[in-house]
């Protein structure tokens, strides 16, 4: 998983937060590496949050530690953290200048004089891109220059790690794909770890080196993100990350390590013991496939391997792709089915007849 | 028609509301010494006659004093009241907020009597311009707190901590961040608590020693008719100094909207 080589910068061992009788964090353990973007990411009140103002120093812990750099922060207050945090609302001082905004956190900085401090907040601008903004108000920016004049302000003090809490949440749809990709690709040219909470799996997925997948104050998967979405550890972990279609199954052991299938709708199969993440035994348990291995066969169109039969019930046309809600024959609930509209594939209408090319090499299984 | 009776009430409230406050300026203008129409002739004579008299100039100095410490002191606490109100949950927060505010309904008269029997009966204090200030700094509180609480509501809590993340103590965030951005609401805090304290004359008449402040001095000058067109033209000067400093006051703190960035939901004017 992760590289042995690298550092660890952030260290967080048994990390408890209580208010009152409410258990915000439930022992937390994990490291992350020097240089990684690392993403919490949880539905709202999962604790993620918590946990990136725990590291911040905004919160304390009420039991385990928190090392930094393998020094231990505990009574370690926030401003002497070395980490520096985006927050959601960007909270730019809006009775300061751009200038004034970015340079903000040199004012304690006594070795530099006021042109090496000059030279400093032009280079933060200008690597977020809004160079010659200094003497703007901060008032008169975008969402999206706040976002960076945000970034600039909390990278210019170099920090070991930079914490993001939220920070896409409040741009829309077009400007935040643009950021995600911009916010990766700044992370790289400065090669300072970066802890991005979210609730959105997509960007996590697409700006992430790895993921801590948080349910309920608990960590229920840390893994990179091609892992947590081929081998969700749970159903919990599957449904959050992307589409899976469950299906009911009769589990029974194999020879050799294998294991032997009966999917409703599906038929008999047999996989590797590998595709249970959880502990399997024998007996009934959840079968899951992600929407896009399966293959919703048109006309005359053959495939080799496994077939299973249905009905379409439901479509729903994106113009890139079509997703179909197919009812296959034994089983009670429709399956999704994602299909690339390729050049001159035809879209089949709701009610007629589907035959599904499936590949058990997908599929993720779970014991009851 | 419903509208044109709508209209007519409207009109007769404001004649109601201010025909009064005209009549001041218009009696002190008029150089008639009886206070009655019709008016004689126009004068700046007892505007003039208002610089002559010297218990009058003691008593304006007194009451500037009592009002500017009274300002200082009550928006000094009403800052610590607003912040605590608006940034922390404590036990109690609701009941000790409420109790903080009653003052604003509590009946001076009550409040003037109960602290006499306080000052000159329990703690035996002489009655001085420094009880005057205690007093009005009590009535004061609530008025400053309604107006910083808005202010301190429209900072947004991360920008401190924003300032803490990047290395200042929180006395230096207050100073850099949280005082510059609440400044117009202490600005009309300031200004409506002076306000307040200058014309306050209940609790003043009770708690005033051997120095009367200003209106505790006008009061006693209305058992000479010699001097009451004096007293108009004194009034003229404090309508017109009074709503200068209101305006002043609102002015600040609509500037502390716009400042914050946040939609105005009316203020304490």
């Amino acid at each position: 998983m992760t590289d042995p080589n690298r550092r660890q910068i952030i260290s967080l061992r048994d990390v408890q937060k209580h208010y009152g009788s409410y258990h915000a964090l439930r022992g937390i353990t994990m490291d992350i590496a020097e240089g990684e973007f690392f993403s919490l990411l949880g539905p709202s009140g999962c604790g993620k949050t918590t946990l990136l103002r725990t590291i911040a120093g905004f919160e304390d812990v009420s039991s385990g530690h928190v090392l930094l750099d393998g020094r231990d922060m505990e009574g370690v207050p926030a401003n002497k953290r070395p980490t520096n945090m985006v927050f959601q609302s960007y909270a730019i001082f809006p009775h300061l200048s751009v200038a004034q905004n970015v340079g903000f956190g040199l004012r304690k900085r006594s070795d530099l004089d006021k042109s090496a401090k000059s030279a400093l907040i032009a280079e933060a601008l200008g690597m977020v891109g809004l160079d010659g903004y200094g003497d703007r108000s901060a008032q008169a920016l975008s969402g999206g220059q706040r976002q960076r004049v945000a970034l600039a302000r909390a990278l210019i003090l170099k920090p070991k790690v930079l914490l993001l809490d939220e920070p896409l949440s409040a741009l829309d749809k077009k400007l935040r794909e643009q950021m995600q990709t911009e916010l990766r690709r700044l992370q790289r040219h400065v090669g300072i770890t970066f802890i991005l909470v979210t609730h959105d799996q997509e960007e996590a997925l697409i700006m992430s080196d790895r993921i801590a997948v948080m349910f309920e104050g608990q960590i229920a998967q840390l893994a990179s993100p091609q892992e947590l979405y081929r081998r969700p550890v749970t159903q919990q972990v599957a449904n959050f990350i992307g589409v899976m279609n469950f299906l009911p199954v009769e589990i029974s052991m194999g020879q050799g390590g294998s294991i032997d299938l009966d999917i409703a709708g599906l038929g008999r199969t047999t996989i590797d013991s590998a595709q249970c993440p959880g502990a399997i035994r024998p007996g009934l348990g959840q079968a899951g496939l992600r929407p896009e291995t399966m293959t919703l066969l048109v006309d005359g169109e053959d495939a080799d391997g496994h077939l299973a039969e249905g009905q379409v019930e439901e479509l729903a046309y994106y113009g890139d792709m079509t997703y179909y809600d197919v009812l296959l024959d034994g089983a009670t609930v429709p399956v999704t089915i994602s299909m690339k509209n390729l050049t001159g594939r035809q879209v089949l209408d709701r009610g007629a007849r589907a035959r599904v090319a499936w590949d058990p090499r997908a599929l993720v299984v779970f014991a009851e | 028609m419903k509208g044109r009776g709508l209209l007519i009430y409207a009109v007769l409230y404001l004649i109601f509301l201010y025909a009064p406050i005209i009549l001041l300026p218009l009696f002190a203008f008029n150089s008639s010494t009886i206070i009655a129409f019709p008016l004689e002739g126009f004068t700046f004579d007892w505007f003039v006659q208002l610089r002559e008299v010297e218990a009058l100039h003691d008593a304006v100095r007194n009451s500037l004093f009592i009002a500017v410490l009274t300002a200082v002191f009550s928006t000094i606490l009403g800052i610590c009241a607003a912040r605590a109100s608006t940034r922390y949950v404590f036990p109690a927060k609701a009941g000790i907020m409420g109790m903080i505010m009653l003052p604003l309904v509590l009946p001076e008269i009550i409040v003037a009597v109960s602290l006499l029997v306080v000052v000159v009966q329990i703690l035996d204090f002489p009655l001085s311009a420094w009880t005057v200030i205690a007093a009005h700094t009590l009535i004061c509180t609530p008025f400053c707190i309604a107006v910083l609480n808005s202010s301190f509501q429209n900072l947004d809590a991360s920008l401190e901590e924003a300032a803490i993340d990047l290395g200042e103590t929180r006395f230096s965030t207050f100073r850099l961040v949280t005082l510059p951005l609440v400044m117009p609401g202490v600005i009309a805090s300031l200004l409506i608590s002076f306000t307040i304290s200058l014309d306050e004359f209940i609790i003043a008449f009770f708690l005033t020693g051997s120095e009367p402040t200003l209106p505790v001095y006008i009061w006693s000058l209305l058992r000479f008719p010699r001097m009451q067109p004096i007293i108009m033209a004194l009034g003229t000067i404090l309508v017109v100094l009074s709503i200068v400093l209101l305006i002043v006051a609102e002015y600040a703190r609509r500037r502390g909207v716009a400042k914050a960035g946040k939609a105005d939901t009316g203020g304490f004017l």
